[in-house]
């Protein structure tokens, strides 16, 4: 009986400091953030007050079009990110020996070795009007001069984006797809449906979970992004990222407040669809290891 | 085993006894005179251009280290390391592009000078010549009346151009000449990019625009709308934002013309390219780098004497000759002829290249253009319209 209360109180601990810590650590940054969205901005400080002041300012200011900008990108750079991710999951779960799974899956976290930042530069040079893409395409014969485009672009943008969060949905992707149940694919085998059939009816439906949480990485990712759009951009294509910084720089805190309340509040959405739309126990039994 | 002991309990109770006392002087160190506050660190929190790397000749003399540190010039950087970064506490002095009093005075987070605790002060001719009282360059080091700031670099900033692909420049108008569309790059600062287009737009008469350095809301729209038509038009490549970005932009022909500092010019001819720095007709974009006294409440009078030290050493000659060769800025009037007294200090070339560094800044300022205005009145009309540019 005391053994029994002591493992309560030791679980409690256990389980219940950790907890403690998240909710003290990103739940209390994110309160702070949303109750200073609506103080009123003071000379070069804020004060306390209920206003909505710092959200008119977002939604009836140029930053609106900076929002709607970013969503569009955000979503249409984590649909090539997914239609990119899923045939190389796909393909590593189903195509690669299982001895060599794990080299495979190494080989797609190796960008991370390389800060993102230093990346990103690299991809300014690799794509500028002297570097070595567009020397390659004149050497060739293909064009007569530089392609402009290539660099300080919405095609640099996207490059810069998928390179940098589609390794991240490969994982959750093949997380789903291997633990699939096999006899599931083999009984539609054995009722007679096509491997095409059968990859639309069993196995995309089932890998569904792991599709959105990748589709969650890659969004989040893609819409908080600063520095892809900075460096890659060209003249001043601003993100949402980048309209907080610039909030920033004038000391306008309850603006950027604001702004990153009104992110917040998209992803967060996001993530309860997810909840709400999938067993999230299931898909983290997968990753636990438990079926 | 008593000889086998290094001290005797005597000698380990007096050395207690010691450390007790000098911990509790440590403790009580505000309370105790100049000479016994020797040997502290003091912290200088620098924008990446005040750095000899060298402190030793202040360091010998003085007993007291210094340790720099790393710190974004954006107003917001400055202000947030000093209120929420613990920057107070740790800084004894920022030593930022001036002009931007205003916030750190109406947040109190610096303490307001007295040039008599600095010998250097007097001797510094420069400080009446371009930053004295009632001119606008007296913006940079002061407020209200009120000296802050401890000049201890000033400048004139123009735009980069790479010769052999543009032929000789000497207007603004370049930046916006059809010639180099989508060949000309801006910083991403209206207080650099902004002024410098409202100066050449004031001097070309296209806009009625009084003062580029304070520019009224409607102004400042005009300016905004004049970038975004050129914008439109396709003359910009790339809005650059930071150092090494401007130089590759620079080193691998990018750009041919590019709003920038004159540094970035310096690492590009370093690394063999032929870039040059504009003399542009229409004056230069002016500016002062200042050294602040962070407000620490909790700093002793001893600790203040030796911060003031320390300001009094950038204003000195030796540091002036180092900053000036390191950065190619003006520094101070000891600089040239304490380079050229000190040949095993200062070669002959490093002393004639301080020199030429020097009277080309001083020309810069005989020429004149507009002064940067780091805080303008309507700051926030300033962010807003250059969040309309980049978004357009």
């Amino acid at each position: 009986m005391l053994l029994t209360r002591h493992g309560r109180v030791l679980r409690l601990l256990v389980l219940g400091l950790p907890l403690l810590a998240i909710a003290v650590s990103i739940i209390g940054p994110l309160a702070i953030t949303l109750i200073v969205s609506f103080w009123q901005k003071k000379g070069f400080g804020m004060v306390p007050a209920f206003t909505l002041d710092s959200y008119l300012l977002f939604f009836e200011g140029v930053r609106l079009e900076v929002l709607q900008r970013s969503l569009w990108v955000a979503v249409s750079a984590t649909v090539i990110m997914l239609l990119l991710a899923y045939p190389i999951a796909y393909l590593v779960t189903r195509r690669v020996r299982a001895e060599f799974t794990r080299v495979f899956l190494f080989l797609f976290a190796v960008p991370f070795l390389v800060n993102y930042i230093v990346r990103t530069f690299a991809w300014a040079d690799i794509l500028g009007r002297t570097g070595p893409v567009n020397s390659l395409l004149i050497w060739s014969g293909l064009v007569t001069g530089p392609v402009d485009w290539l660099l300080f672009s919405d095609f640099a943008v996207y490059l810069g984006l998928v390179t940098a969060y589609m390794p991240f949905m490969i994982f959750p992707i093949w997380l789903s797809l291997s633990g699939l149940d096999r006899r599931h694919l083999e009984a539609s085998w054995m009722l007679g449906e096509s491997p095409l059939a059968t990859f639309w009816r069993i196995t995309l439906p089932l890998s569904l979970p792991g599709v959105l949480a990748a589709a969650i990485f890659g969004f989040v990712g893609a819409f908080g992004e600063v520095a892809v759009s900075l460096i890659l951009g060209g003249t001043g294509y601003q993100l949402l990222g980048n309209a907080i910084t610039s909030a920033l720089n004038v000391l306008n805190y309850p603006l950027a407040a604001a702004i990153s309340s009104v992110a917040t509040m998209i992803m967060l959405t996001l993530i309860v669809a997810w909840y709400r739309l999938f067993d999230i126990h299931l898909f983290l039994g997968k990753i636990m290891g438990r079926r | 085993m008593q000889d086998h002991m290094f001290f005797s309990r005597r000698q380990i109770l007096a050395g207690g006894a010691a450390l007790g006392l000098g911990a509790a002087l440590n403790l009580q160190g505000r309370m105790i005179s100049p000479a016994f506050a020797a040997g502290r660190t003091l912290t200088l929190a620098d924008i990446g251009v005040g750095d000899t790397g060298d402190w030793t000749k202040f360091e010998q003399p003085t007993g007291n280290k210094v340790s720099v540190v790393s710190m974004g010039n954006g107003p917001s950087a400055v202000v947030n390391q000093l209120v929420a970064g613990g920057g107070r506490s740790i800084f004894d002095i920022i030593n930022i592009v001036g002009g931007m009093q205003k916030p750190l005075v109406d947040n109190d987070l610096v303490l307001k000078l007295d040039p008599s605790r600095m010998p250097n002060w007097a001797k510094n001719t420069y400080i009446k010549d371009y930053l004295g009282k009632g001119t606008p360059g007296f913006n940079f080091i002061g407020y209200e009346d009120t000296i802050y700031g401890v000049p201890t670099i000033l400048q004139g900033d123009s735009f980069a151009y790479l010769p052999e692909e543009t032929g000789e420049l000497d207007s603004y108008a370049a930046l916006f000449d059809p010639k180099f569309r989508g060949y000309v790059s801006l910083e991403d600062n209206y207080t650099t990019a902004g002024q410098k287009t409202a100066l050449f737009l004031k001097k070309a008469g296209q806009a009625d625009i009084k003062d580029p350095a304070n520019m009224t809301p409607e102004e400042v729209k005009t300016v905004i709308d004049f970038l975004i038509e050129q914008k439109k038009a396709g003359q910009f490549r790339v809005i650059w934002s930071s150092f090494e970005q401007a130089v590759n932009l620079l080193t691998s022909k990018e750009v041919h013309v590019m709003d920038c500092w004159e540094p970035m010019v310096f690492v590009a001819r370093s690394k063999g390219h032929n870039a040059k720095y504009a003399a542009p007709k229409e004056g230069y974009l002016l500016w002062a780098l200042a050294a602040y006294i962070v407000n620490n409440p909790e700093r002793s009078e001893a600790e203040i004497g030796d911060t003031y030290a320390l300001l009094d050493f950038m204003l000195g000659p030796w540091y002036g000759a180092k900053i000036a060769l390191l950065r190619g800025y003006m520094t101070n009037p000891g600089a040239v002829e304490y380079a050229k007294a000190h040949p095993d200090e200062f070669s002959a070339e490093e002393a004639t290249r301080v020199a030429e560094i020097i009277d080309g800044v001083k020309h810069k300022f005989e020429q004149g253009g507009t002064w940067q205005n780091r805080w303008p009145t309507h700051v926030d009309v300033y962010e807003e319209e250059w969040q309309r540019f980049k978004t357009a």
